[in-house]
């Protein structure tokens, strides 16, 4: 019964009819909800105190988020620090040790847009930390890095290498000083140990990994660079007491010699800036005008982690080891990209565009290693060490099919092997010339100049190659060049055949003599023949002797004259290599610069007066060199002089240079050469006195601008204050000079013969001369000599007129200088010379004056009187006065009240007063 | 009246009869002259204190005087070339001599040429040595000052050019005088040149300090003992003085209006082509191509004394008189040999003695004292010889002496024994 109850209850039908609904079961869920996710893309709560990013998530929050297990969290939470810190910096000062320590602990995360997250935050980072702040924390950086770079997964190595770049562009000597560690990273990055019974010590063999997102040889490639670019960087870090070892080792150190003179700063000054006491001097034991506060000792390591075992490349032996490790493995890249034998159709020389930038980094690698030993002066026998272990395996790898030339990809027009290429290629800058050039900077330092005979063999393909490239006309830029260079230099110190010497330096001239070199390239030429003449007595005969050089020499002051004033700066480069020369009595320059010397010193058009004014100074300088100063070349430097086209220093430098060069002055001892003749040099003093070239003056005499009045004996052409005051200074200069010659009165014989003969004549003269001869006479004169009648004249006349002038004109602000010299040059040559004074005041003839004139003699005679210095001279005249002021008295017309006339006759009568006071004063005395 | 302590040697270049004179440098008293021929420019020198060394103007030989015997030339060195400047090693063992492009070494003792230094382009003109005889700094005409290393200038193989330790290429004129400090290879120098500057180096480091650009050509350069300040003879005839040691102290406005005219000596009227400041640094001396040689006060900067020539003066230097100079009586330690003109010569007759090492020793060095070893063991054997003298004599006196002494041991004996006996006796009395 129970059963059949059972049954019912179980299976009791359900109606279902059409147009009702189904009755709900009992145990339905109600599905009728529906959800929503909540965002919480911002924060409610706005703390003030921090700044936050656009999502008000503050500093704290984006850290604390960096440790939540999903990786979209993670991602978001980088790039809300890199905007943070990219909107407020000061974030960074304070939370840096957190940030650094988040941020580099996702090196290694396992997603791999969490990773470019934080390198992407990185770069931001790096631009605005300086090395000094980041430096406490780069041990846990490097960790990191390490860490990453030895993952096992090969993404995570792969995204190292980018973080590496970043750190080593921005923290290169912080990077370098973890070197150790980094330097196995890279060995261990595309190889790995090989363990064999048959080998001692555990060789290193290239590794293939096939599960790769790259190809092999591109992994290889990536790796290859950034070793390069971290060993460049370690070789740039070397300590600057490596510099004179690199000077030697180093071939051509031309732009390394001005850094490494920078080292310490001398204290230039002048004595005007000493003597006004401007300037003090405070010199410095062993660093010049600045104190030296660079110390090499250290409190503690660097890098705590890194025990002190394990030091990187800085010891000798850690050196060589890493050497004989990474160069096997660096073979074994080039024999796969570069296989010994080839079969088939290809000849060995023919490379791949990506082989080429392998092999590129292989050598450059070798290269740098090879400069990281000589730079540190770790073993001095490295280059034996290095020819005694790989000579021959070089030889045989790289020199097998020297040069190599690039493969012709007609074939394959696909698209994205084009444009790959284009990429690589663009990218390192690498063609086959630059792996070439590399080629030879591995092997030519592998020789030096005893052993240059055993090496011929495969040095002549390399020299070969260099005198091809130079020679032939294609453009080179600037890295090849340098590189070709330092190629030649390092053949030609070490060869000591002078026909091979020759050719490669005809080489490197055939490139100089090219037209249309840029400006860089030409200069770069220049330093090269420059630094080889210079070490030409150091180092050997052959380039001593070598006639390219000479001729290169001779050509230089024909190449200045040319260049006129087109090109400053080589013209600054080629003076200076003149002037090494020139001081070095190198005959074929001074041949040369003999030939040209009148072109370059042309007053009109010459380079000397068309230079700026340090090219002008070392013009001058270059004088003192020349083994003759030819009468021409002296006129054309008087013309110069006289032009005021350069300062009025450089004037009287110039000057006395010719004066040292003269036979008057022998400084060192007697029988010196002497390069001037005495006439000429007479007449070349003459002329910068004068100030003016015969021509000029007689074309003056024509010329209707000059001051006269009916007094003036001479009629004096006025010139503007500038040209008076460097016509002035000038002339102090020609005075010094007369005033040391030793035999007085020949001198002034001669001056008054010049000055008879080419002045005394002339009715119109330059003021400035007028003073300046006036200047010279008395400073010269001394009692015993008796100046000739036509003389005293002319120095007669050349004082009235000039004072006449003087008190005519109107006095203003500007002529005050030029007023004070002439006075001065007046007054002077009146109290030395009493015949001139009497002179002059004998040719004032009042009488023939016109009435205007009068009150300025007056003023004139006034002003004598009230001089002291002339007291004595004008008592001597004084009967000559009286019969002047009685002239005046009698000339002058209408009132005699006028105010110049009364003040005359009241000096006069001072004068007369005081004279007869004087005479009494003496007749007591007797 | 006593020795003086200082005095002043000058020479100029007209005078055939009086070659070089002496003056007294606190009286200007003319104490000694020197006859015969006439020194050129740089080219005097003494040697150990003991003779008077100049070059002959324009001639290849250098006079030589033993420098109490004043009127009388001892010897004639002929050199190979017209000497341009001369110079001997403070403590006397070297002399050098730039003969037209190059530098010759030679060694006092022996004569010979040791080393012949040819890096120059163009006339030497100047030669310096520090004042421990370690370096030697030469300038030539070919704007180069070279520092020099003696050692090494004198350890390099024959086969090999010496090389100079400094190169110093920043003059663009010739370089005209030279001063080397005190202190040897720590010393600075003071290079004149005809470009218009004074450079200071040091020759430590091989680095340019200073730089003094003037308005005419240096031909003379010279500082006190401390270096406090650097005197550089224009060729115009004033003498700068540049203060090397400021203190940074601001100066009132009017003393420095008026120290400004302060820092030149005025009063000579051609090149002042040689320097010299006294041991005390508060003289200082200058010779002229005026003829004049003039003695200063530094402080006031005043002229004390002038002394008149009778051409261009080419030497004046004051210097600590020698020992021997005013003693008539007295005879130089060694004797000049003959100087080689040639590197290395090759005479057959000379090569027994070129086989072994001359030594001559520095008068200072030359008597040198016992190491302490020696006097250690001196001592030793002083102490001992006391006792070994007595027990170990000669053989006889040894005999009896050793007889005396056994004779005693058995007395000693002898009583020791009894002693025991009678001690052994009251102690074993039963009683």
């Amino acid at each position: 019964m129970t059963k059949k109850r059972k049954r019912q209850d179980d299976f009791q039908k359900v109606k279902l009819r059409v147009g009702k609904r189904k009755a709900k079961p009992d145990n339905t869920t109600n599905v009728n909800f529906r959800t929503k996710a909540i965002h919480i893309t911002e924060q409610l709560k706005t703390d003030q105190s921090l700044p936050a990013t656009h999502r008000k998530l503050n500093i704290k929050d984006l850290l604390s988020q960096m440790h939540h297990y999903s990786a979209g969290v993670k991602q978001s939470a980088l790039s809300g620090l890199k905007e943070l810190l990219t909107q407020h910096s000061f974030v960074l000062q304070t939370h840096l040790s957190s940030i650094l320590s988040e941020v580099t602990a996702v090196f290694t995360d396992k997603d791999p847009p969490v990773r470019s997250a934080a390198i992407r935050l990185l770069q931001s980072l790096a631009v605005r930390i300086p090395p000094k702040h980041i430096a406490p924390f780069f041990p846990l950086v490097s960790a990191h890095l390490s860490s990453a770079m030895t993952h096992i997964t090969e993404a995570i190595q792969e995204d190292a290498l980018n973080v590496l770049d970043i750190l080593l562009e921005h923290y290169p000597e912080l990077l370098t000083s973890c070197s150790s560690v980094l330097l196995k990273n890279f060995v261990e990055l595309i190889s790995h140990q090989r363990y064999s019974k048959t080998l001692k010590t555990p060789g290193w063999i290239l590794s293939v990994n096939p599960d790769r997102k790259y190809s092999s040889q591109k992994w290889r490639l990536s790796v290859l660079t950034r070793l390069c670019k971290f060993l460049q960087a370690l070789v740039d870090q070397q300590p600057t007491a490596g510099q004179n070892c690199r000077a030697q080792a180093d071939t051509l150190e031309i732009d390394e010699r001005k850094s490494s003179a920078s080292q310490i700063s001398p204290l230039d000054i002048t004595w005007e800036e000493h003597s006004f006491g401007t300037e003090g001097i405070q010199l410095f034991e062993n660093s010049g005008s600045q104190p030296n506060v660079k110390s090499c000792f250290q409190l503690r390591t660097s890098l705590g982690l890194v025990t002190v075992a394990e030091e990187g490349l800085t010891s000798a032996e850690s050196l060589k080891s890493f050497i004989q490790t990474l160069i096997p493995i660096l073979f074994e890249c080039w024999i796969e990209a570069c296989p010994e034998d080839r079969t088939g159709t290809t000849p060995g020389n023919l490379l791949e565009p990506d082989c080429i930038l392998l092999l590129y980094h292989v050598l450059s690698i070798i290269c740098l290693l090879r400069q990281l030993a000589t730079t540190q002066n770790l073993f001095p026998n490295m280059e034996s060490w290095f020819r005694g272990n790989y000579l021959n395996d070089f030889k045989n790898r790289f020199m097998k099919y020297f040069p190599y030339s690039e493969v012709e990809i007609a074939k394959h027009r696909n698209k994205g092997v084009k444009r790959d290429k284009s990429a690589s290629g663009s990218l390192a800058g690498v063609d086959t010339l630059s792996l070439n050039l590399m080629v030879c900077r591995v092997m030519v330092p592998m020789t030096n100049s005893a052993l240059v005979q055993q090496d011929s063999v495969w040095l002549s393909p390399i020299r070969m190659f260099v005198t091809q490239n130079l020679s032939c006309d294609s453009k080179l830029n600037t890295k090849e060049l340098t590189g070709l260079l330092q190629v030649v230099w390092r053949l030609a110190v070490t060869q000591r055949n002078k026909a091979v010497t020759e050719e490669l330096l005809r080489a490197v001239q055939l490139q100089y003599q090219q037209r249309s070199l840029i400006m860089p390239i030409r200069i770069l030429l220049l330093r090269f023949f420059r630094a080889l003449y210079l070490l030409e007595k150091e180092a050997n005969p052959q380039i001593a002797k070598s006639k390219v050089l000479s001729r290169w020499l001779a050509k230089l002051p024909l190449q200045l004259a040319q260049l006129g004033p087109r090109n400053a700066q080589l013209s600054a480069h080629l003076i200076e290599i003149i002037h090494a020369a020139a001081s070095r009595a190198n005959k074929e320059l001074l041949q040369g610069l003999q030939a040209q010397i009148c072109h370059l010193y042309d007053p009109d058009d010459g380079a000397f007066v068309l230079l700026p004014h340090e090219c002008q100074q070392k013009l001058v300088q270059l004088l003192y060199f020349l083994p003759s100063l030819p009468c021409e070349l002296l006129s054309c430097l008087s013309h110069c002089c006289n032009g005021g086209r350069f300062l009025a220093s450089l004037a009287a430098s110039l000057i006395r240079i010719v004066h040292i060069r003269s036979s008057f002055v022998a400084w060192v001892n007697y029988n010196q050469e002497v390069a001037v003749s005495d006439a000429d040099y007479f007449s070349f003093l003459f002329s910068c006195l004068t100030g003016f070239a015969a021509e000029d003056l007689n074309m003056l005499q024509r010329s209707s601008d000059v001051y006269q009045t009916q007094l003036s004996p001479i009629f004096l052409y006025l010139t503007d204050v500038e040209k008076f005051m460097h016509h002035w200074d000038v002339a102090e200069e020609v005075c010094l000079c007369l005033a040391t010659i030793s035999s007085r009165t020949q001198c002034l014989d001669i001056l008054q013969n010049a000055i008879c003969k080419n002045l005394a004549n002339l009715q119109v003269i330059p003021d400035s001369t007028a003073a300046a001869v006036l200047h010279a006479v008395s400073k010269l004169l001394d009692l015993a000599y008796i100046p000739s009648e036509v003389l005293l004249r002319f120095l007669a006349n050349c004082c009235c007129s000039v004072l006449l002038l003087m008190l005519e004109e109107s006095d203003s602000e500007e002529q005050g200088q030029k007023r004070e010299a002439m006075w001065g040059a007046c007054l002077e040559a009146l109290s030395s010379i009493p015949r001139v004074l009497r002179l002059m005041l004998q040719s004032l003839r009042v009488t023939e004056a016109c009435q205007e004139v009068i009150p300025v003699v007056a003023r004139m005679i006034r002003l004598l009187l009230q001089h002291t210095q002339l007291r004595n001279h004008m008592l001597a005249n004084s009967a000559l006065l009286q019969q002047i002021i009685q002239e005046i008295m009698r000339c002058r017309s209408g009132d005699s009240r006028e105010q110049w006339f009364a003040e005359l006759q009241y000096c006069f009568s001072v004068f007369i007063s005081g004279q007869s006071r004087g005479t009494s004063a003496t007749q007591e005395m007797y | 009246m006593s020795a003086p302590m200082e005095v002043v040697v000058c020479t100029d270049s007209a005078s055939q009869q009086l070659n070089c004179a002496v003056y007294d440098l606190h009286s200007g008293t003319n104490l000694l002259s020197y006859r015969g021929g006439s020194t050129s420019a740089h080219c005097l020198a003494i040697l150990n204190g003991e003779y008077l060394l100049g070059a002959q103007l324009g001639k290849n030989f250098i006079n030589v005087w033993e420098i109490q015997r004043k009127d009388q030339l001892q010897q004639k060195i002929i050199c190979p070339g017209v000497v341009t400047c001369l110079t001997a090693s403070p403590n006397g063992l070297y002399l050098l001599a730039g003969i037209v492009e190059s530098i010759y070494v030679w060694e006092v003792s022996s004569g010979k040429l040791l080393a012949l230094l040819s890096r120059h382009y163009q006339d030497v003109t100047c030669i310096r040595f520090t004042d421990d005889s370690s370096h030697f700094i030469s300038g030539g005409k070919d704007n180069l000052a070279l520092v020099w290393s003696l050692n090494s200038v004198l350890q390099t193989e024959p086969t090999r050019n010496p090389e100079p330790r400094h190169v110093w290429t920043r003059h663009s004129l010739p370089v005209t005088d030279i001063h080397c400090g005190l202190m040897g290879p720590q010393a600075r120098v003071a290079t004149a040149s005809l470009d218009q500057t004074v450079k200071l180096w040091e020759i430590s480091s091989g680095e340019l300090l200073l730089s003094v650009l003037f308005d005419v050509g240096i031909m003379s350069v010279t500082s006190d003992p401390c270096e406090h300040y650097l005197f550089c003879g224009g060729s115009d005839g004033n003498i700068f003085q540049v203060t090397l040691c400021s203190q940074g102290i601001q100066r009132d406005e009017t003393f420095q209006a008026d120290r400004e005219g302060n820092q030149v000596f005025k009063g000579h009227r051609n090149l002042v082509t040689c320097l010299s400041v006294s041991m005390d640094g508060s003289l200082l001396l200058s010779g002229s191509h005026d003829e004049t040689v003039n003695l200063w006060d530094i402080q006031s900067k005043q002229c004390l004394q002038t002394m008149n020539h009778k051409g261009p003066v080419t030497n004046a230097f004051i210097m600590p008189a020698p020992a021997n100079m005013f003693y008539p009586d007295s005879r130089p330690s060694i004797s000049l040999p003959l100087f080689s003109r040639h590197l290395n010569p090759s005479d057959p007759g000379e090569g027994g003695l070129a086989e072994g090492v001359n030594l001559r020793l520095g008068l200072n060095t030359q008597g040198m004292e016992d190491s302490y070893l020696d006097k250690a063991e001196e001592l030793l054997t002083l102490m001992s010889a006391a006792t070994n003298k007595n027990v170990f004599g000669d053989g006889e006196h040894t005999r009896m002496r050793v007889a005396e002494l056994e004779d005693e041991v058995r007395t000693l004996k002898k009583v020791n024994k009894e002693l025991y006996e009678f001690a052994a006796q009251i102690l074993t009395k039963p009683n």
